[in-house]
């Protein structure tokens, strides 16, 4: 029998002033939900894992423990393995951006290197400047050190440029600590940062002295379109976030950073105090991974596998959502942004979502003051094709409840017509 | 010997669940001190489940919003043969839809503000919002305030000076409740008039006096420290102080309010006061008005919660 029994936080009143700020995740707090069996989530960015070739990666295990056993289980140096960093330099070369090991630190995941870098940078107070909406856990890893966050909204070219001259006029040169950007396939919003506007970030950012924080963890998860260049390659002044998670698997809880000498040196004495340094084990697992194995399949398989979820949701959307909603259309990565007339709420939505056996991502985690209560993040990463479709059917008879009264107003003409026009 | 067994109810899925959690804490402690034995429950799928198997002596109800507020417990706790604090389920029923309410007590002489309720069905079926250029002549001109007839803590409310964002103004209230509001603005003096039950009839406790720095007492600026300016007892003259305390008290038979209550008010530049609305579930948290008017009237936030529970338990069957 369960019980409605209360426990009061009797350390209440005794925490730190910082963590009084911390953000509960949605995302987090929703994986409870989303594993009830009859429940269809369109809410975790999970990448399809099923899709890793489970002996490849048993192989690598084992030859690390049998071949290089008194390395994987022993402490390592805190910036990683110089032979996965050599890795690292080869799959940035791909990419453009040419680096050497000395450039990159190998990180828990690249979400560490959001904390790292929070921890090195951020005193309280401090101006940061991110897009709007932004990467629901950039926000809960900065929210921590109590910074003043300046959001930039996004449009189909990914961050606006004039906004963002517009914000750094009011800051000033040095005014903020630094511009916080996921360029490729943004989470949650789905677009990318057209090659144009890298440059003018650039000219922007060199302009008023502001380091530039690159988050890039889908880059290589284009379904469609022609590869842009990261920032990284063109500026080496650029902070770089990569990860394992998507071109390999998240359980191993590999990143890396690379970032110019001298804060590379701060964060490794921030990171020596958090963690002494990463997991040996899973490092040598992914050097033999990527040595002996034809992961560059397995990437244009799950791409593929990507793309025809992307599509299974693009065209639930057209055939089921209404008029009144816009969304984005990526072309790749995992999520899709969707906009709703600004009096619905999709925070209260989500448990009526629930009960009609959907979950989705609500949009006010995406902002740090409260904005996107009319917005929601869909993923189709994880999810069937079959089950993506059912799942925006179930979602849009929610919406369909909700909207009866909008348009009672509209339809008297007492509220603007906004469902023409784009997003 | 420990005292009674009290489990205090609190918490649920309404959208002022956080301040009934800090309500239901500090009556917790209150009622620890004061030695009895203290169940904090929240309101789960659970719940009745636990009051059957724990067997408590009363119900002391720190629940706020929809379900605590509006006799869904009562009834329930009545079904269950548990006595509760506060007022039972019609007088719950009345105060939590204020529409109801001012019609109540309009057509008992109350002064109130007019005002206009249209349901989301008229909107939705009827074609309501084709009306809406009769709206604020009906209430007697611009400004008004928009809100849900059914919701507390000021979510969904907004002082609305001109047409064009009235239909916006409507639309958010009825995000919270099937029913909104359009209600003339008074401006003036905001007050808080709370009354707890005596042997010989409802005490009026001193009358606290509102003054948002913002200028709106919206959530915000109920519950964090700092944003709101609170004058106890209010600054008033005697006259306009004696119509306060007389409307208090009669709004608080008139709707059948046992043991407690509080009456929100505004008194208008002439010294006009009109009620706004009854709250039978006040909060009692450290910004809370209740506590601090039984403050100003030499009690103790233990002292209130103590007569609650023992108006409660004296109903023990």
């Amino acid at each position: 029998m369960g019980t409605a029994r209360l426990v009061f936080d009797k350390w209440e009143g005794r925490y730190a002033a910082r963590i009084r700020d911390v953000r509960s995740s949605a995302v987090r707090d929703l994986f409870g939900a989303a594993s009830r069996p009859d429940m269809i989530s369109l809410s975790g960015g999970m990448p399809e894992v099923r899709e890793v070739p489970a002996h490849a990666v048993a192989d690598a295990a084992h030859g690390a423990i049998v071949h290089a056993g008194t390395q994987a289980l022993q402490y390592g140096s805190s910036e990683g393995r110089v032979e996965l960093r050599e890795t690292i330099v080869e799959l940035m070369a791909e990419n453009g951006v040419r680096v050497s090991t000395d450039d990159i630190i190998v990180t828990a995941g690249a979400q560490q290197g959001l904390d790292l870098l929070a921890k090195t940078f951020i005193d309280p107070g401090d101006v940061v400047i991110c897009e709007g909406p932004t990467y629901l856990g950039a926000l809960q890893a900065f929210s921590a050190y109590q910074p003043d966050i300046r959001c930039i909204p996004l449009d189909d070219h990914g961050m606006r440029m004039d906004l963002l001259e517009a914000e750094l006029k009011r800051v000033g040169v040095r005014g903020a600590k630094f511009i916080y950007t996921i360029p490729n396939f943004h989470n949650p919003g789905g677009v990318t940062l057209s090659a144009e506007r890298r440059r003018r970030l650039l000219e922007l950012a060199r302009e008023y002295d502001t380091p530039v924080i690159e988050d890039d963890p889908y880059g290589r998860l284009r379904f469609e379109g022609g590869h842009i260049k990261p920032l990284r390659a063109l500026d080496d002044e650029i902070i770089y976030l990569g990860t394992f998670s998507k071109i390999f698997a998240p359980g191993l809880r590999l990143g890396w950073m690379i970032a110019p000498r001298p804060i590379l040196a701060k964060v490794l004495l921030v990171k020596q105090a958090a963690d002494l340094c990463g997991s040996a084990f899973a490092q040598v697992t992914a050097e033999r991974y990527f040595a002996g194995t034809r992961w560059r399949k397995v990437l244009q398989g799950l791409a593929r596998t990507y793309a025809v979820r992307r599509d299974a949701m693009l065209a639930a959307l057209d055939e089921h959502f209404p008029p009144e909603a816009h969304w984005t259309r990526p072309e790749g990565g995992f999520f899709v942004w969707v906009e709703l007339p600004e009096f619905l709420d999709t925070k209260t939505m989500l448990a009526e979502a629930v009960e009609h056996g959907v979950t989705y991502v609500p949009g006010d985690g995406f902002y740090p003051d409260g904005r996107g209560r009319n917005c929601m993040r869909l993923a189709f990463c994880y999810a069937e094709p079959e089950a993506i479709t059912e799942g925006i059917r179930r979602l849009a008879e929610v919406l369909e409840d909700r909207l009866e009264l909008y348009r009672a107003f509209i339809a008297a003409g007492a509220l603007p017509d906004r469902s023409e026009g784009a997003a | 010997m420990s005292k009674e067994k009290i489990a205090v109810l609190m918490g649920g899925r309404s959208l002022e669940r956080d301040v009934s959690l800090k309500s239901g804490e500090r009556v917790c402690a209150a009622l620890e001190s004061l030695g009895y034995r203290v169940l904090p429950l929240d309101v789960t799928a659970e719940l009745v489940e636990t009051l059957r198997a724990e067997r408590p002596d009363a119900c002391y109800i720190a629940l706020h919003g929809k379900y605590g507020e509006d006799g869904t417990i009562q009834e329930l706790l009545e079904f269950l043969g548990i006595p509760y604090t506060g007022p039972g389920v019609t007088a719950s029923a009345l105060a939590w839809d204020k529409s109801l309410t001012k019609r109540f007590i309009a057509e008992e002489g109350i002064l109130t503000p007019a005002w206009i309720t249209l349901t989301a069905d008229a909107f939705k079926e009827m074609g309501a919002a084709t009306a809406l250029d009769l709206m604020p002549e009906a209430v007697g001109g611009f400004p008004v305030c928009v809100k849900p007839t059914k919701q507390g803590s000021a979510l969904g409310l907004a002082r609305i000076d001109g047409p064009d964002q009235l239909a916006q103004a409507l639309l958010d209230a009825l995000s919270y409740s099937d029913a909104a509001m359009v209600e003339k603005w008074i401006d003036g003096c905001e007050l808080a008039v709370s009354v707890l039950d005596a042997d010989d009839g409802p005490q009026v406790l001193p009358a606290v006096e509102i003054e948002a720095k913002s200028g709106l007492f919206d959530f915000s600026a109920m519950y964090t420290r700092g944003e709101t300016d609170y004058y106890v007892p209010a600054r008033l003259g005697p006259e306009v102080a004696a119509i306060v305390e007389q409307y208090a008290a009669r709004v608080h038979e008139l709707l059948d309010c046992r043991d407690v209550s509080r009456v929100d008010m505004v008194v208008d530049a002439d010294g006009t006061p009109y009620v706004l609305e009854c709250n039978t579930s006040p909060g009692m948290t450290e910004t809370s008005l209740l506590p601090m008017a039984a403050q100003a009237a030499g009690m103790s936030f233990q002292d209130v919660v103590e007569r609650l529970i023992r108006d409660a338990l004296s109903r023990r069957g």
